[in-house]
């Protein structure tokens, strides 16, 4: 009986019900983030993506297999060759160190797991796990509802879907829940002021430091989040407690990564943040003063006190500005001032610029990346700017510099869509929290917060369990200050339009996930008309060529998008890769490409390439090949070989960049040209066509005669999407391309008497005869000249 | 017979004579090509020292520039600058002309080896019919030694007449490397100054009653504008810079919306600005009747008008991402 009785008060206690309730619903998020994401997994089959994963991949390999401390020392002499890579030193060693640690538990726990499918089911937990942080940062900012809102958009928004699908296996599959769980507990610590949660923020931010190079974000936007307080008069010991202890230990954590190192103390990009500690400091120690200086007036004190705190504003501004100039600060680095000066990394590293994803990004981009979510957002920010406190401050401005830096680079889009995610939670839970009340038949109000986890639920549940929730819920009367009801029918107009439209959310997610965002790349697909499906394996097919007939030790010469796809897969050295870090080392590889063969071959030998790989798509049509990124490596070498590569030569007079005949000499005898264009001339498509027609550029080449001095074609996968050439060793003897001239013009035969019988050399019939003194005609030039010389 | 003599005689006079010009004249003419060589160099540096960009006409340009004895490079800009020309862009690069010919000028490695020239169409146009050039504004190089080729033309079609890569180009042809110095842009710090002071200026006015700074809508209205600026992609115009619209010139059509999802027109980004906005706007509007207090007619008409706006502004902005982004399948009220 007491045991029934306990159910009983637990079915009827509303605090139950909503614990449940949020807890299915997170659950379910947690399910829809996981599983929305394995597209590709289901379609193609349980494979690493891309280029980056890759690399991620073949170090946590070697982490699994060598251990942690043999990890960080590892040298890697298959990359970068002749230079090596010291990997261990160069990386973020978060992604491998937690996927070993999954691997190292699942195995001890005899759940068998080989590290590849670790890896690849790692980015999707993760998206769980980041619905659950929103879920609470959400709910420390407005509402338990919004925050249900917020985990179920972040579980299935595409901006987010796109850098975390099963088999991406990259930095930020785990670093946006690191920089989300971060945020809630920095959160959490502005609100209580307490030590311990300002300790767990900066193991947290230890952690995304260990993760991600945007970890910088973080420490810029948190001292501007205590500075706008400060600015706004909103000081208090609890930010200064929370700052404090967040900026010192943070700070020394952050030290620990081999990759980090010193650079928190000697780099204008972590400044901000000791300039803010610094005016804390200050700030805290007036306020002290402030107290014990009791004898001034009050008007006194207040002037004082505004000229102390701006004198030291001021001089810890210039000393930041000295250090710099001296020296003992590095100024902002390239890649983090092209965000502030977005003209400055075309101009000078092409490197940079030549990524798609650097692109400034276009409102398209932006509606489809986030669709509803990207219009309703600022209203969030409204909402949360009407209703002001110490957090809400964080969170716009979190949005603003977010915005701001996902307008600049499409990459960011990354760190502005959870934001935008709980923002358009607030805004869709601050609307729907009024129109979900049933208030119509009675003057009876539900509590607010029971509605909210409502909206969250209406995404994943039926509607029943709201019904019954509410007849067992407690019921309170309606305070006489509450506005009059609106009436049921135009608040369930409202409540339906507005899930028509959150549904309209659910299925453009699902589309763009679906077609945009899940293809391996390393894989490609093509669909027939009747819907059937083809596989293009090219890659793998010739990696794994390259794994099975060359040597070990052999080097591969590509560029450099494909450096980690080679060492991961074929396990064979690389000149270049996607770790773009020697930036005269690529543009050697690009002024091998771009030069024609005599002078790539003399590159090709100083770096003793073996093999060369070219990436050709004039067969399928598939556009991502080396002829279109060839401009790239022109403009890359040229930055640093401006005596012999120019790009304009490589353009058309009209300025047009052409592989048909009108294109320009210099292109069409340049390495690339050939190695891609090599025998194509032969190939004749379809009938419509010419042979040598490139189905990329939709043009005839203009090339079809290529022969090979140096090289010979090693191996054509299947639909001619990789060619690689075998580098053939030096001559004995140097060929000369022209026939030697003859200066020997006696003939070879000794003299024979014709009266020597058997060796009676025959003679011509009507044999011309020359008679001196007498002009031969001249159609008979030349033989006549021989006979002469015979005489 | 005489006659005969007397011509022989003359003649082999004229030839003597000939014979000794033909021998007098390398040692003569190497003196006067130096001489000649000095003075143009010396008249060129003295012209240069008044102002970098050294302003000619027919003549001057065949006799310092086209003539044979040189030894200097010439960079010259064929330009017109005068005002019943309207030509903007010639103004545009003139200014970056002058930039790269004043880096030049007050460059420690300033010599006597290159020199930079202007023709203006209006006082040579003979210049423009010798160098069969019939646009400006260009920029042509004159090598110490020969005619120019084909790379001393300065392709301004494809790298754009910025001074930065005129001096690139000028290193690739002379060897000369210019350090570009470009008088610093106050133009921008002044403008952000004047800001600054304004804002100041208005504080210290209004240091009694800074109530309006706790002003939470001009606040959020700010920060509404930079967000809806940045999701607009206001960004990618300012990198890129987009035409406003495109006009066809066949049909005479306008288009405002671009018909790719890889690039917008600035009158595109506008019409999505005013479609965010709205979308907020109504998102506010029914929060704020529903808390509002009133007449529950005005207030009802009011939820609907707010929930009408989210709902066809949202479609439209669908329908336009639909337009652009072939093969999007969904839609929303508005096909």
């Amino acid at each position: 009986m007491a045991g029934e009785s306990n159910i009983r008060t637990a079915l009827s206690n509303p605090a139950g019900w909503q614990s449940l309730l949020s807890f299915s619903i997170l659950a379910l998020a947690y399910l829809a983030a996981f599983s929305s994401r394995l597209f590709a997994v289901i379609r193609f089959e349980s494979i690493i993506h891309e280029f980056d994963p890759w690399f991620n991949y073949r170090s946590t390999h070697h982490l699994v297999n060598y251990g942690f401390y043999n990890f960080l020392n590892w040298f890697d002499e298959r990359a970068w060759y002749p230079l090596g890579r010291i990997v261990g030193g160069t990386v973020y060693p978060g992604l491998m160190v937690t996927a070993g640690t999954i691997h190292w538990l699942l195995n001890s726990l005899h759940i068998t797991v080989h590290i590849r499918d670790v890896c690849v089911f790692l980015a999707p937990t993760f998206s769980g796990l980041t619905s659950i942080a929103t879920y609470l940062l959400t709910k420390e900012l407005w509402s338990q509802g919004a925050g249900l809102l917020a985990a179920c958009f972040i579980a299935i928004v595409p901006g987010y879907i796109s850098r975390s699908v099963a088999g991406s296996y990259d930095n930020e599959g785990i670093a946006i829940f690191a920089l989300l769980f971060t945020y809630f507990l920095w959160v959490k610590s502005v609100k209580t002021g307490s030590i311990f949660w300002a300790g767990c923020t900066a193991l947290a931010y230890f952690y995304m430091v260990s993760a991600w190079g945007g970890y910088v974000y973080i420490i810029n936007l948190i001292p501007l989040h205590v500075f706008v307080l400060l600015l706004m008069g909103r000081f208090s010991y609890r930010i200064f407690v929370a700052y404090c202890a967040f900026f010192i230990l943070g700070l020394l954590l952050s030290m620990q990564i081999p990759f980090v190192g010193f650079q928190p103390i000697r780099t204008s990009e972590h400044m901000a943040s000791a300039g803010v500690f610094a005016l804390l400091i200050a700030y805290g120690f007036l306020k002290y003063l402030h107290t014990h200086l009791s004898s001034l007036t009050k008007s006194e004190m207040r002037s004082l006190f505004f000229f102390a705190v701006a004198a030291s504003a001021a001089a810890v501004l210039m000393a930041v500005v000295y250090l710099t100039y001296a020296g003992y600060v590095a100024p902002w680095s390239g890649r983090f001032y092209s965000l502030y000066d977005t003209g400055y990394a075309k101009i000078h590293i092409p490197i940079i610029a030549s990524v798609s994803e650097h692109q400034p990004t276009t409102w398209v981009s932006f509606f489809f990346d986030l669709h509803v979510l990207v219009c309703t957002f600022p209203a969030g920010v409204w909402f949360c700017i009407k209703k002001i406190n110490d957090e809400r401050v964080f969170i716009v401005l979190y949005a603003i510099s977010a915005s701001y830096f996902a307008g600049v680079m499409v990459r960011l889009m990354l760190t502005l869509t959870p934001v935008v995610c709980i923002l358009s939670a607030i805004a869709f839970s601050n609307v729907l929290e009024r129109y979900l009340v049933d208030d119509t038949p009675k003057v009876h109000h539900i509590e607010d917060e029971s509605e909210d986890d409502e909206e969250g639920d209406k995404r994943n549940k039926s509607k029943d369990l709201y019904d019954k929730a509410g007849k067992v819920r407690k019921i309170r009367h309606e305070p006489s200050g509450e506005p009059e009801s609106l009436g049921g029918n135009v608040k369930t107009i409202v409540v339906m339009a507005v899930m028509m439209i959150l549904m309209m959310f659910a299925v453009h997610c699902t589309w763009v996930t679906s077609n945009a965002y899940s293809s391996p790349s390393v894989v490609l697909a093509s669909y027939n008309h009747d819907g059937s499906r083809n596989i293009l394996d090219d890659f793998r097919e010739a990696y794994y060529w390259l794994r099975q007939n060359t040597d070990d030790h052999s080097r591969v010469m590509s560029w450099w998008d494909y450096g980690y796809q080679i060492a991961g897969m074929a396990n064979r050295t690389t000149l270049v890769d996607n770790n773009t870090w020697n930036n005269s080392h690529i543009a050697l590889v690009g002024k091998a490409m771009s030069s024609n063969e005599t002078r790539a071959y003399e590159i090709m030998k100083a770096l003793d390439v073996d093999y060369v790989l070219v990436i050709f798509g004039g067969v399928i049509g598939y556009s991502g090949d080396d002829i279109n990124k060839f401009l790239w490596m022109v403009r890359i070498a040229e930055g640093e070989h401006p005596k012999e590569i120019r790009e304009g030569d490589y353009f058309t007079p009209q300025g047009e960049f052409r592989v048909d005949k009108a294109g320009s000499k210099t292109l069409l005898n340049c390495l690339m040209y050939k190695l891609c264009y090599y025998r194509f001339g032969e190939m004749q498509l379809d009938f419509r066509t010419p042979p040598g027609f490139d189905r990329t550029r939709n043009v005839e080449i203009g090339n079809k005669d290529i022969s090979f001095q140096h090289l010979e074609e090693a191996y054509t996968t299947e639909h001619w999407l990789v060619r690689i050439y075998k580098v053939k060793k030096q001559d004995n003897r140097v060929r000369l391309d022209h026939t030697v001239r003859k200066t020997d013009i006696k003939p070879k035969t000794k003299f024979t008497s014709r009266k020597s019988g058997k060796r009676k050399r025959g003679f011509i019939k009507n044999k011309m005869l020359i008679k001196k003194g007498k002009r031969p005609s001249s159609k008979n030039k030349k033989p006549s000249r021989k006979t002469s010389s015979k005489k | 017979m005489a006659d005969c003599r007397k011509i022989f005689s003359t003649f082999v006079g004229l030839s003597v004579v000939f014979f000794l010009l033909v021998v007098d004249s390398p040692a003569l003419g190497v003196k006067k090509k130096e001489n000649a060589l000095g003075d143009k160099v010396q008249q060129l540096m003295e012209w240069s020292s008044k102002r970098p960009v050294i302003r000619m006409n027919g003549d001057k340009f065949r006799q310092y520039v086209r003539a044979a004895p040189r030894n200097y490079s010439v960079i010259l800009m064929l330009t017109a600058l005068q005002p019943q020309r309207q030509c903007t862009v010639c103004r545009q690069a003139n200014d970056e002309f002058q930039i790269v010919a004043n880096s030049w000028r007050y460059s420690p490695s300033f010599s006597n080896k290159l020199f930079f020239a202007s023709v203006d169409y209006d006082e040579g146009a003979d210049v423009f019919s010798t160098l069969k050039l019939n646009s400006a504004p260009s920029f042509m190089h004159f090598p110490g030694k020969g005619k120019p080729k084909k790379g001393d033309t300065f392709d301004i079609q494809r790298t754009g007449f910025a001074a930065e890569s005129i001096a690139k180009w000028i290193n690739e042809r002379t060897d000369v490397h210019i350090r570009v110095f470009r008088p610093p842009n106050y133009s921008g710090s002044i403008a952000l100054g004047l800001l600054f002071t304004l804002i100041g200026g208005l504080l210290y006015l209004r240091r009694n009653n800074l109530e309006f700074l706790y002003n939470k809508t001009s606040w959020g209205i700010g920060a509404l504008c930079i967000v809806f600026a940045m999701t607009s992609g206001q960004m990618w115009n300012h990198i890129r810079g987009p035409p406003y619209a495109h006009k066809n010139p066949q049909t005479g059509q306008v288009h405002y919306i671009h018909g790719s999802s890889q690039a917008q027109f600035i009158a595109e980004t506008h019409i999505v600005i005013l479609l965010h906005a709205a979308v907020t706007f109504g998102m506010v509007l029914l929060h704020e009747t529903a808390v509002s207090k009133g007449d529950v007619g005005k207030r009802r008409i009011v939820t609907l008008v707010g929930l009408g706006i989210v709902a066809f502004f949202f479609s439209l902005l669908l329908s336009i991402f639909k337009s652009k982004y072939h093969g999007y399948p969904y839609s929303f009220l508005i096909k």
